[in-house]
């Protein structure tokens, strides 16, 4: 009873904030002079009325739903992992290295996607072990890996993987380790079942196994945790293992999944700040693997908003960016408040240490 | 419910618009590469030229911009399924994939694109010959080290594609031959290296900041932009070094690309621009569709000889100051101040330099020097062995 009220109350939340968001974006666009109801309907409408729109915007979900994962893996476990960006940036480059060789069909799909899970969790271990032994702030540490794989990726694209006739880009992606894609002419690929997957397996993780329940024990008040015997270490690398699997994932879905080009570039336009977003969506989603699926669509639905609104209620793409920007803040000021409230509680029970 | 509301909402829309003046001549859409306007070059350079074809023929304009490169494609599939424009130009190499899949599903579609050939029956391709524009500044930026004494010239670049080794690879060429042209006139052999770098960006201003500073420290006389909106970062490391100097003039110099950027910090910190006229040839494919002369898979090749590139000139300068008024980075007063400056840091040369640039254009117009135009990594490595410019 106590979760369905929980559940209703969050959703309440969540909508109430919506619409805090959208008066508060549509104040802003009226003050400047451009008609808020006209950019709304195209916000709305370039996902929401056909399926061509609702692809696209489920397109966009996919890498959003695997990249909030890791974040929100973290932060069950009290844990500020922001490193799913340069995991997934050496994700998408590992899932591009499978084609350096010739596998069947199915099977070189599933070897480069576990070379990208790989990659990705190999990037998560140094930050985690870190943490796990020497106390160092995971916030930090992810975020300098996250610089050191940026470089790291440049590098690997235009010296390792590198296209023999384009320079610019990584080799291309031999189509037997492609998601084939769902909707023709649309970007959506198949690839979104895997990102629903995984998010019902960590769901299924987190809340029926001991595993889970160690790491969400973890989160709610370490100290009561490690009294009941639980191992931090061990969660810690856990989470941080996890989440590094499903951002490489989430690199992959973008290599092998998003037409027109099956590569990575030089400078990393497609992939770049997937990671970070996945932040924002963990925070609509409350953190939730269930809650993420739909915050990713609905952030997904935004970003092809932004095209639909440029094209046809000519706004320009700062202001487009300013209405996403704040319907996204409004609707992750709720979990963003709890999070925060919850550490300041548990700083003032226990005496200021973390 | 939720799509009643919704035709419910767009009728109100409709009766809020106000009279709609006359129909249009004809619509473009105009989809624009990541960074997007605002860079005072690459893509400002696309919008202006769209935007004179626009008022000249009467047209209407649409600009979208792409925030990742996973927009490319989605971007141009929904202007083409709209199926309400004349045209559509895609501005950016990067977008040649997207293109090639798109092109094909709207075969009634007209699109253009810069930078790249997209060989498909209904696209124009515009391309540029910037390592014959690259040479020119890289002669001058070659004779302005020697004649200042500097032991380096710079170059910031951005992404490394193809595009770029085209104005890396015209630059070595003309850094050598100004060079040994100098030599030639003063009999002194010069002892002058290039520091390059690609810094992987076309949108991250601090990097070209960083980059054009390192570059300065080691003695770089001029940094020739070629990564658009970069050059915002790199005007502040020149204007930053010469603040350090008690300078208001170069040395050091930035090199301008894309517009005329000579009106940049004050008329007297940008010696030169190398111009890439993607206004032109925006202005170019709309004026053919308005014209009915469009004709699909063929290519416009832009060069020194139809002035689709080229070195910055006083009568462009005029034209771009406005550029710069209207995009908000200067203000019309300072109008002649810049004109004034520039022409006394460009009186501050010898004159012989200047005419020097001029007789590598003309040689390169009559077909009497070829400048190297690497297509592929292998080529661009064999230009790098070439003109390899290391101090000794």
């Amino acid at each position: 009873m106590k979760r369905v009220y929980d559940t209703l109350r969050s959703v309440a939340e969540s909508i109430l904030a919506a619409i805090i968001g959208l008066v508060v974006a549509g104040l802003i666009l009226k003050a400047w002079g451009y008609s808020p109801i006209s950019a709304y309907i195209a916000l709305f409408e370039a996902s929401f009325k056909d399926l061509y729109g609702f692809s696209g915007a489920l397109a966009n979900a996919t890498p959003l739903i695997l990249t909030a994962l890791t974040f929100a893996v973290a932060a069950r476990a009290g844990l500020f992992n922001i490193g799913a960006e340069g995991q997934m940036y050496l994700g998408a480059l590992a899932a591009v290295a499978a084609s350096l060789f010739r596998l069947p069909p199915v099977l070189h799909l599933l070897v480069a996607l576990a070379f990208a899970g790989a990659a990705g969790a190999l990037w998560a271990l140094v930050p985690s072990g870190l943490r796990a032994t020497r106390g160092v702030s995971e916030v930090i540490s992810t975020i300098m890996f996250n610089w050191i794989s940026r470089f790291l990726a440049f590098w690997l694209v235009a010296n390792v993987l590198v296209d023999p006739y384009r320079a610019e880009k990584t080799i291309t992606v031999l189509p037997p380790s492609r998601f084939p894609t769902l909707v023709r002419g649309t970007d959506l690929s198949y690839a979104i079942f895997l990102a629903v997957a995984v998010a019902l397996l960590v769901y299924f993780l987190l809340r029926y196994t001991v595993t889970g329940y160690e790491m969400r024990a973890a989160g709610a008040n370490p100290d009561a945790a490690r009294y009941g015997g639980v191992r931090s270490a061990k969660v810690i690398v856990l989470v941080f293992l996890l989440g590094g699997i499903t951002a490489g994932l989430a690199g992959a879905t973008q290599s092998l999944g998003r037409p027109p080009s099956y590569a990575v570039f030089s400078g990393l336009p497609k992939i770049s700040n997937l990671g970070f977003d996945g932040i924002g969506v963990a925070m609509i989603g409350r953190n939730h693997p269930l809650g993420i699926i739909f915050a990713a669509i609905f952030y997904g639905g935004l970003q092809s908003g932004a095209r639909v609104m440029q094209l046809f209620a000519g706004i320009p793409l700062e202001m487009v960016r300013m209405v996403q920007g704040v319907i996204v803040l409004a609707l992750a000021l709720p979990e963003l408040l709890r999070i925060f409230r919850g550490f300041r509680r548990r700083r003032v029970e226990l005496g200021g240490e973390r | 419910m939720y799509r009643r509301f919704l035709v419910g909402l767009a009728v109100l829309a409709l009766l809020a618009l106000p009279l709609a003046g006359q129909q249009p001549q004809g619509r473009v859409a105009l989809i624009l590469d990541i960074g997007g306007r605002g860079d005072l070059s690459f893509n400002d350079m696309g919008f202006k030229g769209t935007e004179e074809a626009v008022r000249d023929f009467g047209w209407e304009m649409t600009v979208t911009e792409a925030v990742t490169a996973a927009d490319f494609l989605p971007n141009l599939r929904h202007a083409a399924r709209a199926g309400v424009f004349d045209l559509i130009i895609c501005v950016g190499f990067l977008q040649a994939d997207a293109l090639n899949q798109v092109a094909p599903e709207f075969p009634d579609q007209k699109f253009a694109i810069i930078d790249a050939v997209v060989d498909q029956p209904n696209v124009l391709s515009i391309i540029f010959e910037e390592q014959e524009g690259s040479a020119l500044v890289g002669a001058l930026a070659g004779m302005l080290a020697a004649h200042y004494g500097y032991p380096y010239v710079g170059i910031v670049l951005g992404i490394e594609i193809p595009v770029l080794y085209r104005f890396e690879a015209g630059y070595r060429f003309g850094i050598d031959w100004g060079l040994r042209k100098y030599a030639e006139v003063t009999g002194e052999e010069p002892n002058v290296g290039l520091l390059w770098v690609y810094t992987g960006t076309f949108s991250d201003i601090a990097k070209g900041k960083a980059a054009a500073e390192a570059q300065i420290e080691k003695g770089a006389v001029a940094v020739y932009n070629v990564a658009g909106p970069l050059g915002v970062g790199i005007l502040e490391a020149v204007t930053e070094k010469l603040e350090e100097l008690g300078r208001e003039a170069g040395p050091p110099f930035m090199i301008g690309v894309d517009a005329n950027q000579d009106w940049m910090g004050d008329g007297n910190k940008v010696i030169a621009s190398m111009m890439k006229r993607v206004d032109v040839g925006c202005y170019t494919a709309i004026r053919m569709v308005h014209e009915g002369t469009f004709e699909g898979g063929r290519i416009l090749r832009m060069s020194l000889a139809n002035e689709g590139v080229g070195i910055s000139r006083f009568l462009d300068l005029l034209d771009f100051i406005d550029f710069g008024v209207a995009a908000g980075a200067i203000s019309a007063e300072e109008r002649p101040e810049i004109a004034a400056n520039w022409a006394a840091m460009r009186a501050s040369l010898p004159t012989w330099i200047w005419k020097a640039v001029d007789e590598l254009e003309e040689k390169i117009l009559a077909g009497e020097i070829v400048v190297p135009k690497p297509t592929t990594r292998e080529e661009m490595l064999k230009v790098r062995e070439l003109y390899p410019l290391v101090r000794e």
